[in-house]
């Protein structure tokens, strides 16, 4: 819901709340973050939390029909309260990265499993780095690109957010989208018509391509069922695995960037039937599991128990 | 332009046509507009016709030319197919 401050004639108001605290992020908070430390920030970061309480309740009921068995409701209601606390905490972790200098301030405590990666690079035919929506993510990437493993990320295109007043829509919409931008890092948009060439150009090349399995967008779904309920996956994916022949691995990042860790799993092992709609059967359910497991032990690091 | 080249467009038409299905006669609608309506329909689609020219010219296109752009320019890609060939000794 929108909070008025200023209703001229015109339908669209001319300032809301999330014009104001975009403005706050953008320009004095982020110019802050360059000196300021990381606990001295934190509180202005859930300064959006006033809003956020019936995302928090959204979320505890989702993580509730989706939860480990054994999981306590209390248990639920404080890994609820966490996950509220690290959309906070990536905040602040992508006003880190929007500075030149973010390399020299991303502490990795480890990388696990980096001979499986290396193990998936040896097949010659690149590797798609398998992923959800987790809080570390785009600090992982970074780091690893910054490591000399530079990865192209797969995204939605930027959406401008229909929370605008005017004067924010003008100003700060923009302005919104070239800093995502820059602290993506390379990256193709599922919507561009060339972005299945550039993916297997890359993966040709034997680099790596980040995927977000739990993303959204895609021309062509499949339903399966995922954390209890029935979720759309895009089938671009198999599609691309089965024509380019590329090695696929998990990557879990779990942290923030004062602190975090990357763990690459085990290649995951490609059934290769004749026929398009048998490879995508025969796959997913793999690639579902790997995904829910992650989940399910990390629930708090996931972004997305808003949109299942 | 050569009629090698004019012989290569055709087979790249073709092959289009083929690889994806289409309903049509690949003399009916231009190249450039077919690629353009099947990219917004289905980009996986364009890696399904790479793949497929790869296979008819036997050749292996560079990642650097997986392009969108690169494809849709018919002449070009038949220049750098029958330069590709030349240069690997694929059989045409």
């Amino acid at each position: 819901m929108r909070t008025v401050l200023s209703v001229p004639a015109a339908a669209e108001p001319l300032l809301t709340i999330d014009d104001l605290l975009w403005f706050l992020y953008l320009y004095p908070l982020r110019i802050l973050s360059a000196i300021a430390p990381r606990r001295f920030l934190y509180p202005f970061c859930k300064l959006s939390w006033f809003r956020a309480r019936k995302r928090r309740d959204v979320a505890a009921r989702r993580m509730l029909k989706a939860r480990r068995p054994g999981m306590s409701d209390d248990q639920i209601r404080h890994i609820a309260e966490r996950f509220l606390a690290n959309s906070a905490v990536r905040m602040l972790d992508d006003l880190v990265l929007s500075w030149p200098s973010y390399a020299r301030r991303l502490r990795c405590r480890e990388i696990e499993g980096l001979d499986h990666l290396e193990r998936a690079r040896s097949g010659g035919k690149g590797v798609i780095l398998l992923t959800v929506h987790f809080c570390a993510i785009r600090i992982a990437k970074q780091y690893l690109a910054s490591r000399g493993f530079p990865i192209l990320t797969v995204r939605d295109e930027i959406a401008e957010g229909d929370w605008w007043g005017r004067l924010g829509r003008r100003l700060l919409a923009p302005r919104r989208i070239e800093f995502l931008q820059a602290i993506m890092g390379e990256s193709v948009n599922v919507q561009d018509r060339g972005c299945v060439l550039k993916i297997v150009g890359r993966l040709r090349a034997e680099g790596l391509v980040n995927i977000h399995f739990d993303g959204l967008a895609g021309a062509k779904t499949t339903p399966w069922t995922f954390l209890g309920a029935r979720r759309n996956f895009s089938t671009g994916i198999f599609d691309i695995v089965r024509l380019s022949g590329c090695a696929v691995v998990p990557m879990l990042c779990l942290g923030r960037s004062s602190d975090f860790r990357i763990v690459f799993g085990p290649m995951l092992e490609i059934v290769q039937p004749p026929g398009r709609d048998e490879f995508i059967g025969a796959n997913l359910p793999a690639f579902v599991e790997t995904m829910e497991q992650q989940i399910l032990k990390h629930p708090e690091e996931w972004e997305q128990w808003m949109s299942i | 332009m050569d009629e090698h080249l004019n012989d290569t467009m055709t087979r790249i038409r073709r092959v289009f046509v083929e690889s994806l299905h289409l309903n049509i006669r690949d003399d009916q609608v231009p190249y450039e507009q077919m690629l353009e309506d099947v990219a917004i329909l289905d980009s996986i689609a364009l890696l399904e016709f790479v793949t497929a020219v790869e296979k008819e010219f036997g050749i292996r296109m560079d990642p650097a030319l997986l392009d969108f752009d690169f494809l849709r320019d018919l002449p070009a890609l038949a220049l750098y197919i029958e330069h590709r060939i030349e240069a690997t000794g694929a059989g045409a």
